[in-house]
């Protein structure tokens, strides 16, 4: 493994943060850490980065333990972002890209294509203040890469950011993991991690509740939701057999089945007493997956993530 | 380049580059010319306007007479424009206190009218009682009211001398008299004034004071902006937090240095001039500024004390979250450089009073108290030893303050390095000697 913890462990006074967490991040993949507000995935980072100490577990990067070397090999994003602000973005960019220890001549030449590529290029002699929040954090996200770190953490890497600019970053970073990098990156927004990710590993509460490629999670899981779009009241359905759990949403319900359960049986109940729409059998989604496997009370996630898993 | 290299490049550009950066520099040494020569330039300036005099004399021995001739000898400068201008003399009889009220009342209403500037009163038996002169005036021109005393004094002694029965002549007896000035030299034979020790010290001290206040809350102020911009984050993701400290005190350091040096340059160009003749440098100054000693102990404790006091306000910086609650920390940083500035007058009167010693061998106030002692004592030492006197006892204090500057270093490495990932909630106390034992 490229990345692995082992067993790590981080305590604050009244909670634990992270416990007794041990991941498997293989070379050259985009891996996806999701999980609530809270869940520990900043303070595992942290930990990663060696910014915080672990009470107890181990962290090595390619077969040995994390030291001065990491940091010129990594490159960072951290969830509370900042620059100088009364730098330009080239000096920006030149500083950082020197405490990483890339040679300057190859900074020099770097900061133009990317700051193209970012949109941000007319910038560049401009002071980062001027800059708005978005593109603050475009240019954030070049001081991350520049350097060509062999890993690049990334801590919530899209909030803040628009549909667009969503989209550049991916593609981004769809780029970086064909060079043979190694991302990492958290989120709370599921659906990113869906679209991105190889890997993904869910943390709820500090433990982790699941991992595996996106393909294996799934599979796990089996066909076992369905889409009804329909017309009525169609909260009988929650109370049909075979029926495990019920989502509902503003003209559509999801269900998931028991395991054995036909879905043409929910189908020919619903037809009865419904006007249905549509109605599709699906692969459950990460958030259902994600509901279902740490049980969290669902009032809790939807107060916290539920704006923007919809 | 190494990292250490490269934050403290940054750090001493962001500061050399600031305009308050080459306003101090032009600015202080302006301001700190200005404290040494205005006021003995203004001091010795004398009067360049004749200023008149109303004389009331009520002696009835022609003294009012007498002094309006003495004060007639003064002119101003090379001139023949007299200094003094008489504008009346008025002879009152001894017994009568109404009309000498009256004319009082009258002379000081001039004085405000601004139409007079001096009324000498001269009582009833000025020879026999020296209660019996009177200045009235607005003007605090200690040369004028010099002169009017010792005019006084020669007149009413020449009175005195006349009539008493002594049979020897008069203008001998004055000569015989006349008032001696005491030279005062120290053991090493030389002699520097006491003023010119004193505001040497103190402008010294002073100048410590002020660049590592403005330079060490400067460092605080751009821990504390790193810390709310979290900017922080990323640095201590490619450096460690011992690296980002050091670069930032040294790189400030040399910022500092960089500014005394101008100063030292210019002071040098502008004694060069002085040593050719243009400029009178005064010779108490030459003996002190150009002491070895003094000169050294100066970079020394200048160097040293800098980089304690600055590690100090990098560890409040990296306790506090904004500008606002550093403030409050300020206080208790700087006031160890205070007693140097407040009881100079004390120190120079007795340099080993133990209190003094006391102080300076406090380590926080060592760069300013024993530097003081520096000043007071080395130009006048008769011969330097490392071990003993003056010397031996600045490098006692100097190794007190590396000592504790390391001490300082250790201590502040351990908080900064958690305290400037903590945002929100300002730490308690408990809370940072915990991070310190965490280490």
């Amino acid at each position: 493994m490229y990345l692995k913890l082992d067993k790590i462990t981080k305590r604050y006074e009244n909670k634990t943060a992270v416990d007794g967490l041990s991941l498997d991040i293989p070379r050259g993949v985009i891996y996806g850490m999701i999980g609530p507000n809270g869940a520990g995935k900043t303070t595992t980072i942290r930990m990663i980065m060696n910014i915080i100490v672990p009470d107890s577990g181990t962290i090595l990067f390619d077969g040995r333990e994390v030291d001065g070397s990491f940091r010129d090999r990594v490159g960072y994003l951290p969830e509370e972002r900042g620059l100088y602000k009364k730098m330009t973005l080239r000096e920006v960019i030149t500083y950082l890209a020197d405490l990483k220890g890339y040679p300057s001549k190859k900074t020099a030449a770097a900061i133009d294509p990317w700051l193209e590529r970012m949109n941000l290029a007319e910038y560049v002699d401009q002071k980062v203040e001027e800059l708005s929040k978005g593109m603050a954090q475009k240019l954030q996200f070049v001081t991350t890469v520049l350097h060509e770190p062999d890993i690049i953490i990334l801590d919530e890497i899209f909030s803040g950011l628009d549909p667009i600019n969503i989209e550049l970053i991916k593609n981004v970073l769809l780029d970086l993991k064909r060079e043979g990098r190694t991302i990492l990156f958290s989120t709370h927004v599921m659906e990113q991690a869906e679209k991105l990710c190889d890997h993904i590993c869910m943390i709820s509460q500090g433990q982790k509740v699941l991992d595996g490629t996106i393909g294996d999670v799934k599979a796990q899981f089996g066909r076992n939701t369905v889409q009804i779009g329909f017309e009525g009241d169609g909260k009988f359905i929650r109370d049909l057999p075979g029926v495990r759990e019920m989502t509902e949403f503003n003209n559509y319900v999801e269900v998931r089945l028991e395991d054995g359960t036909k879905p043409d049986s929910i189908l020919k109940a619903a037809v009865d007493k419904l006007t249905i729409s549509r109605f599709e059998v699906m692969e459950p989604s990460l958030y259902d997956i994600f509901i279902d496997t740490a049980k969290i009370d669902l009032a809790d996630l939807h107060a916290e993530v539920g704006g923007d898993h919809v | 380049m190494s990292k250490f290299l490269i934050i403290m490049k940054r750090e001493y550009a962001q500061i050399v580059k600031k305009k308050s950066f080459l306003i101090m520099t032009l600015l202080t040494p302006v301001i700190m010319a200005g404290f040494m020569v205005l006021p003995a330039l203004l001091a010795n300036k004398d009067v360049d306007t004749t200023e008149s005099v109303a004389i009331v004399d009520r002696s009835n021995q022609g003294v009012g007479a007498a002094l309006a001739i003495a004060l007639g000898e003064y002119t101003i400068g090379d001139s023949e424009i007299p200094t003094y201008s008489i504008d009346s003399i008025i002879d009152i009889s001894p017994s009568d206190d109404t009309r000498f009220r009256e004319v009082i009342d009258l002379l000081t209403g001039q004085i405000d009218a601004r139409e007079v500037k001096y009324v000498l009163a001269i009582g009833p038996t000025p020879h026999l009682n020296d209660s019996s002169l009177l200045l009235i005036t607005n003007s605090d021109d200690f040369r004028t009211i010099r002169r009017f005393e010792y005019e006084l004094s020669q007149i009413l002694s020449k009175e005195r001398l006349e009539s008493s029965q002594v049979n020897i002549p008069v203008d001998s007896v004055l000569a015989l008299t006349h008032r001696i000035s005491l030279t005062t030299k120290n053991t090493s034979g030389e002699s520097i004034p006491f003023e010119i020790k004193f505001f040497t010290a103190l402008i010294f001290v002073m100048l410590m004071y002020m660049v590592t206040i403005i330079n060490g809350s400067g460092l605080m102020r751009s821990i504390i902006e790193e810390k709310s911009s979290r900017i922080v984050e990323v640095l201590v993701s490619s450096v460690t937090p011992f690296q980002l400290l050091a670069g930032k005190i040294i790189g400030g350091g040399a910022a500092a240095l960089t500014q005394v040096g101008i100063w030292v340059v210019a002071g040098l160009v502008v004694s060069l001039f002085a040593g050719s003749g243009s400029l009178e440098i005064d010779p108490g100054l030459a003996q002190i500024v150009f002491n070895p000693v003094v000169v050294i102990f100066f970079v020394l404790f200048f160097v040293t004390g800098y980089l304690m006091f600055c590690t100090l306000f990098a560890l409040v910086g990296s306790i506090v979250n904004s500008d606002k609650e550093a403030q409050n920390f300020v206080f208790p940083v700087i006031i160890w450089m205070l007693p140097a500035l407040m009881t100079g007058m004390a120190v120079i009167r007795d340099p080993y009073a133990t209190w003094v010693l006391i102080l300076s061998y406090i380590p926080l106030c060592t760069p300013t108290m024993m530097f003081e002692r520096v000043v007071f004592l080395a130009p006048s030492a008769m011969e330097y030893s490392l071990f003993s006197g003056i010397v031996g006892e600045a490098m006692l204090g100097l190794l007190g303050v590396i000592i504790t500057s390391i001490g300082i270093t250790w201590l502040s490495a351990r908080v900064f390095r958690v305290g400037i990932l903590m945002y929100g909630k300002r730490p308690t106390l408990p809370e940072i000697l915990k991070w310190i034992k965490q280490g």
